[in-house]
């Protein structure tokens, strides 16, 4: 790798550890030089701490050649929380509630999985009903007390659920965001009676109103506690044992990372640690590259998650559901559907062609691996279109046929009455649909105008699909990273260390509010002073950002507002409620002059910066970009309706400067980009490939 | 295909539809002030081509899709097409006239124009919880009847249509505010629609559209060709708060080849709110097979097709006006019992057992004592639903027709002066069998500081939910005011500050044999106190020991 700059004393490697379900992917980045490397081994499921580990050795040994090295910085990300979840595999947990609501864990929000399905089922209770307990007491929604703590009772409770074997106690009581008094004391009694438990209550994990949400949240809290405090109690000495003795991060869903210390004491905040990762990876890449206004694509095999990014900044999902669990826990919003390369193509009773949610995955993968399975995929209609090598796939490393791909698409060809080119290409239209539309989601549905974005295109197949997606939204402009299969694994060398507190507090945007406001911002200032001190984060580092949840009197659905740095309350509180018109107009097209405005729930996003792997510039290239050109290939083109001879750019030896336009093919190791014709590519000084789409 | 477009961009532009009326969904749910929408989400959205055909629904109430079915007739039919300008918005909420099934149902359409012309409509409806405390013998007393008129002409607001409504309306500000979110969500529908033309072609886009209907046509008729061919009937019993006698419904459906006919029978109108209106009734009818025949097939006209229904008029499953119809969501629920009971020999498989059967529904009104504001809150409380073929049903959720979500005590206290004291499963309420028909719910609520008037009213107080191939009844519905309050008439009564109403809804039936059911799993609900040792020991055939050893 060329083009180096920034040199640091130290020959220290920042270590980034992506841990999938198949494989571990270890990112090891110089810090003196930049440069960026890859160790892949395969996951150990029962004990992933292992494959971490040996990755990890394994790697910094590679990449040392004989030297020896230091770690400077260490970041996590982990299924594990996520995987529990799914499986289903988390501690016995406890529920000690508010009198006449334990069942409230399973009635939820009364509403059925799905709305004609008979057979659908909604999400197993985390909690069985007889380790439920209610014990007397109530708040009511101004805090007054109208039925104290029943102390006897929980002390009861406590002795109860430790005879039953539970390992987890969640503790949830109405209006604990309003007054945390009763779950605080719960804790005291709960740790006096039964030390050894997992102790989590609510007012902890999501001080919010909608007791549902926030008792969903601490539950799922509860029910992963033992098993992250366990997880991690193996990594650590492990970590250790592996020479690594700075502070190991762990991300979480809000695209930051925290502590190990932090993740057990709320390990909710990981379950969307891979994606998220993911976000902030394509974030700096952008960033980097000149573009603050991003819509991220993470096309895999099974699945595509897309986020939105404006100015620099990921936005926080107002409402989370994971895997049937409603959650209120910071996370960015990314939106998943079930489309990737691996996603099943069928013709349905009513001859209509689907594509997805069934996935052929990694093994047996599509048809064209020969591995069994009969089924066309999306990456079979890309091989038969010829925008995927026909040949060989992975750099040569794996053979394809694409004859077994034709024979399938043939098939649901003669069922639609089409010809077998048109039936690939309307594979890709299909799944490029089904995408457009997670991607209107996260855009359009919030009023933000993809128009006015920039694609960035990751993951095995984002970058071939691209082009596509960019133009069925009239998106200009693609910008497809260097090594668009390992962002997630950069993406943790880049995250900073990032916790978010909210409190609910209902107050009119009125002058007589401004000094609960502030004095609501100052408690919640004081929990991230605590935070940054514990995480030893430099004052020179830390960042505050304050936020309101803002909403018309009577509405209940809020719009994050910016909390305006202002010292004069009347301008300050004219900054506020004009920021609230502008979101709701942007929003609903209107605004209601004469309605009273009512700020809900503030918060407080405290973000640590930690020494980050810097991406690295790269001097012109001195080639013309024809040397990068290595062959030709027919590709079938929907706007031709026929073969159209592309060229075939080498990834690995395009350059700062380069520049070439569609249609045309890149490939490299681990992706292929599609370019169509009138869009046009240049290679940037991070080597990201930018693809000007209405070029 | 009737058309030529081909199947892939039919997907594309179905795909498009459906991501429109989601996202008009959503800004009706978030911009809007009453509880019942914006926590509750009674509410739907709906674009129709410009004959008033169905092209999709967002998949929130489907008895709505019966509500704003026949809405752009009803427009039209007071309104030619040629008159109507871009940026006129109708409004209407009549059962008869209005393309509404019940008053407090508010429809909302605006035309969508392109190149000059009418292509199609964006719809929406929002349940407004008003128009209470009131009598129910006929449809004037129900509240104010609105036939479709113009709310906005050429995109000027049409004032003193407003200040009739809202001055008709017990809680104007919420009502006002409701139209505004229906208003952006219409808003969206259009110019997301336009956009769609504007890409694809005004043709293509009409094309695809009526290819789809034609798709949905072919699923349903290959779903309705998986039934067994021959006559079914069923009766069922019907009983209310609101009647003081039992009625019996009864069906007679025949499946040939792919098409369905399918006749009701049902006493003569009645003077309560429990008439169903036509369009109520092919909803009703529509919901049901399409849980048998395909759940996922798309919510559009083309599902119509090849189901035929009739009902003699004037009965209560299809009555004429002025019969009155607020609650005739606790008709339809009998109605898809009906179906389903009557296709359970042909496919026992995919049927389930009778759910609660009830759209158990509170309305408490009054003058809130913190605003001196008049404030209404109207709250429909799910219940068991069926036990399957293979499994449990589920317990405590809106089933059928309706889907509404419960309001959090969170959000119900600090708005009304009203105490949820206590919500909850009921035990014992699922219908014993090989498979448990699902729990009934308990809320209660108490007045607090004010005199508080109550409607509170369910089906299946008399009659159970049945059981299927041996299974049992599920538990019954009941309601119980604390001593003091006055017997309520047709439902209606008062509390005063303190005094309370335990809603106690129906569990569901269950599914075959309960001493075939799994021992593990009568164990596993004793311990957890979903049944008790008695059903244990008498239904279950528990013996003392097991009983006695259960955790």
């Amino acid at each position: 790798m060329t083009g180096v700059q920034k040199s640091k004393p130290d020959p220290a490697w920042r270590v980034g550890v992506d841990s999938g379900g198949t494989f571990t992917d270890v990112c090891l980045v110089d810090e003196a030089s930049g440069a960026i490397r890859v160790w892949k081994v395969p996951s150990t499921p029962d004990d992933p701490s292992l494959a971490i580990a040996g990755g990890v050795i394994e790697g910094l040994r590679a990449a040392a050649r004989g030297t020896t090295v230091s770690v400077s910085y260490f970041g996590h990300g982990t299924t594990v929380a996520t995987n529990t979840l799914i499986q289903h595999r988390g501690a016995l947990t406890g529920l000690i509630t508010t009198a006449g609501f334990r069942d409230l864990a399973e009635i939820g929000r009364q509403r059925r999985p799905h709305l004609y399905d008979l057979q659908a089922d909604k999400a197993p209770v985390l909690v069985p009903r007889s380790l439920r307990l209610e014990v007397n007491e109530r708040l009511r929604h101004d805090g007054r007390v109208e039925q104290p703590l029943d102390e006897t009772q929980v002390r009861a409770a406590a002795r109860r659920l430790k005879a039953a074997g539970a390992r987890a106690i969640a503790v949830c009581f109405l209006y604990s965001y309003v007054d945390s008094g009763h779950e605080r004391r719960v804790r005291r009694i709960v740790e006096e009676e039964f030390p050894e438990a997992f102790v989590t209550c609510s007012h902890e994990v999501a001080p919010e109103f909608r007791e549902y949400e926030r008792l969903s949240t601490v539950l799922v809290n509860a029910y992963l506690g033992p098993v992250m405090a366990g997880y991690l109690a193996g990594l650590g000495p492990r970590l250790a044992a592996a020479g690594i003795d700075v502070t190991p991060h762990i991300t979480q869903s809000n695209g930051g990372v925290m502590s190990f210390e932090a993740a057990r004491a709320q390990p909710v905040r990981t379950v969307l640690s891979g994606p998220a990762t993911g976000v902030v990876g394509a974030l700096e890449v952008g960033r980097a590259a000149g573009f603050s206004d991003l819509i991220t694509f993470d096309m895999g095999g099974t699945s595509t998650d897309v986020s939105l990014i404006e100015g620099g900044r990921p936005k926080l999902a107002g409402e989370l559901e994971v895997h049937g669990y409603p959650l209120k826990t910071p996370a960015l919003d990314i939106h998943t559907v079930g489309a990737g390369g691996g996603s099943i193509a069928y013709v349905d009773a009513g001859g209509l062609l689907k594509v997805g949610p069934r996935s052929a995955g990694a093994a047996p993968g599509p048809v064209c691996y020969g591995l069994g399975n009969e089924e066309a995929t999306v990456t079979d209609a890309n091989v038969v279109l010829g925008t995927l090598n026909p040949r060989h796939l992975l750099g040569g490393r794996m053979a394809i046929d694409r004859g077994r791909a034709v024979a399938a698409i043939t098939g649901l060809a003669e069922r639609l009455g089409l010809d077998v080119m048109a039936t690939a290409q309307g594979i890709i239209s299909v799944v490029t649909a089904n995408m457009a539309k997670a991607i209107r989601v996260i855009s359009v549905q919030r009023g933000h105008d993809p128009r006015e974005y920039t694609l960035v295109a990751f993951g095995g197949a984002g970058p071939l699909h691209a082009a596509r997606l960019a133009r069925e939204l009239e998106i200009p402009r693609v910008l497809v990273p260097r090594y668009p299969g390992i962002l997630c694994a950069l993406g943790l060398l880049l995250s900073d260390l990032k916790t978010n507190y909210a409190q609910t507090r209902l107050m009119p945007a009125a002058p007589e509010s401004l000094p609960r406001m502030l004095e609501t911002f100052d408690e919640l200032e004081r929990r991230a002073i605590a935070w940054f001190e514990r995480e030893e984060i430099a004052p020179a580092a830390r960042t505050l950002r304050r936020t309101v949840d803002m909403r018309y009197a009577g509405q209940n659905y809020e719009l994050p507002v910016a909390f305006p740095d202002e010292p004069n309350g009347a301008a300050l509180l004219k900054a506020l409620t004009a920021g609230f018109e502008r979101a709701h107009e942007q929003l609903y097209g209107y605004i209601a002059e004469e309605e009273p405005i009512q700020a809900i729930t503030f918060r407080l996003e405290a973000v640590g910066a930690v020494r980050r792997a810097e991406l690295t510039t790269h001097s012109p290239a001195t080639t013309e970009v024809a040397a990068a050109r290595i062959g030709e290939r027919d590709v079938w083109l929907v706007e031709t309706r026929g073969f159209v001879s592309c060229p075939v750019y080498d990834r690995e030896r395009l350059g700062p400067g380069h520049r070439f336009t569609g249609p045309a093919v890149v490939e490299q190791m681990d992706a292929t980009t599609l370019l169509l014709t009138g869009q046009a590519a240049v290679v940037d000084a991070f080597l990201n490939l930018i693809v000007e789409v209405n070029a | 295909m009737t058309t030529s477009v081909d199947p892939i961009t039919v997907e594309v532009i179905g795909n498009a539809l459906s991501s429109i009326v989601e996202e008009m969904g959503e800004t009706l749910v978030r911009a809007a002030y009453s509880t019942n929408v914006k926590e509750r989400r009674d509410s739907s959205t709906c674009l129709f081509d410009v004959g008033g055909r169905t092209l999709c629904q967002a998949m929130h109430i489907p008895m709505h899709l019966g509500s704003l079915m026949g809405v752009v007739e009803h427009v039209t039919a007071r309104h030619p097409l040629a008159e109507i300008r871009a940026g006129d918005v109708f409004i209407g909420n009549d059962a008869y006239t209005g393309g509404g099934t019940h008053l407090p149902d508010i429809v909302m359409i605006e035309p969508i124009f392109v190149d000059g012309a009418v292509v199609a409509w964006a719809s929406n409806i929002a349940h407004h919880a008003d128009f209470v405390d009131r009598g129910h013998a006929h449809i004037y007393q129900e509240g104010l009847r609105i036939p479709p008129v113009r709310l906005y002409r050429e995109g000027q607001i049409q004032q003193d249509v407003l200040d009739l409504i809202l001055l008709n309306c017990q809680v104007p500000r919420e009502r006002l505010n409701d139209l505004r979110a229906q208003m952006a969500a219409n808003r969206q529908g259009v110019q997301r629609f336009q956009s769609l033309c504007r890409k694809h072609g005004v043709a293509l886009v009409l094309a695809a559209s009526e290819a789809l209907l034609d798709y949905t046509e072919r699923l349903t008729r290959a779903g309705i060709a998986t039934i067994p061919p021959g006559t079914y009937e069923f009766e069922d019993r019907f009983d209310t708060d609101e009647i003081p006698d039992e009625k019996i419904f009864r069906t007679r459906i025949e499946v040939k080849g792919d098409e369905m006919f399918l006749h009701f029978e049902s006493p003569p109108q009645v003077r309560a709110g429990l008439n169903l209106v036509w369009t109520g009734l092919l909803a009703t009818v529509y919901y049901a097979l399409k849980t048998l025949v395909g759940p996922d097939i798309p919510a559009n006209a083309g599902l119509f097709r090849p189901i035929h229904v009739s009902a003699p008029s004037g009965t209560m499953l299809n009555c004429v006006a002025p019969a009155a119809v607020n609650s005739r969501t606790q008709t339809c629920q009998r109605v898809v019992d009906l179906i389903h009971g009557a296709l359970a020999p042909a496919i026992p498989e995919r049927i389930i057992a009778a759910c609660n059967g009830a759209c158990v529904s509170s309305t408490f009104s009054g003058v809130n004592p913190r605003t001196g504001q008049f404030y209404v809150y109207l709250e429909t409380i799910g219940g068991g639903s069926g036990a399957r073929a293979t499994k449990d049903g589920l317990d405590g959720v809106h089933v059928h027709i309706t889907n509404t979500s419960n309001l959090p005590v969170e959000a119900l206290e600090p708005e009304y002066p009203l105490v949820v004291e206590r919500y909850a499963l009921v035990d014992d309420s699922g219908g014993p069998g090989k498979w448990r028909g699902g729990l009934g719910l308990v809320r209660q609520i108490r007045a607090e500081d004010h005199d508080c008037h109550a409607f509170v009213h369910a089906a299946r107080r008399r009659s159970a939910p049945w059981g299927l191939f041996g299974g049992g009844e599920g538990g019954r519905s009941r309601i119980e005011y604390s001593p003091g309050v006055a017997p309520p008439v047709r439902a209606q009564t008062f509390l005063a500050s303190g005094q309370s109403v335990a809603i106690i809804t129906p569990g569901a039936g269950g599914y075959g044999d309960p001493r075939a059911r799994d021992r593990a799993l009568v164990r596993r609900d004793l311990a957890e106190g979903v049944i008790s040792s008695e059903v244990a020991r008498q239904i279950y055939g528990l013996t003392e020991v097991e009983i006695a050893s259960a955790p």
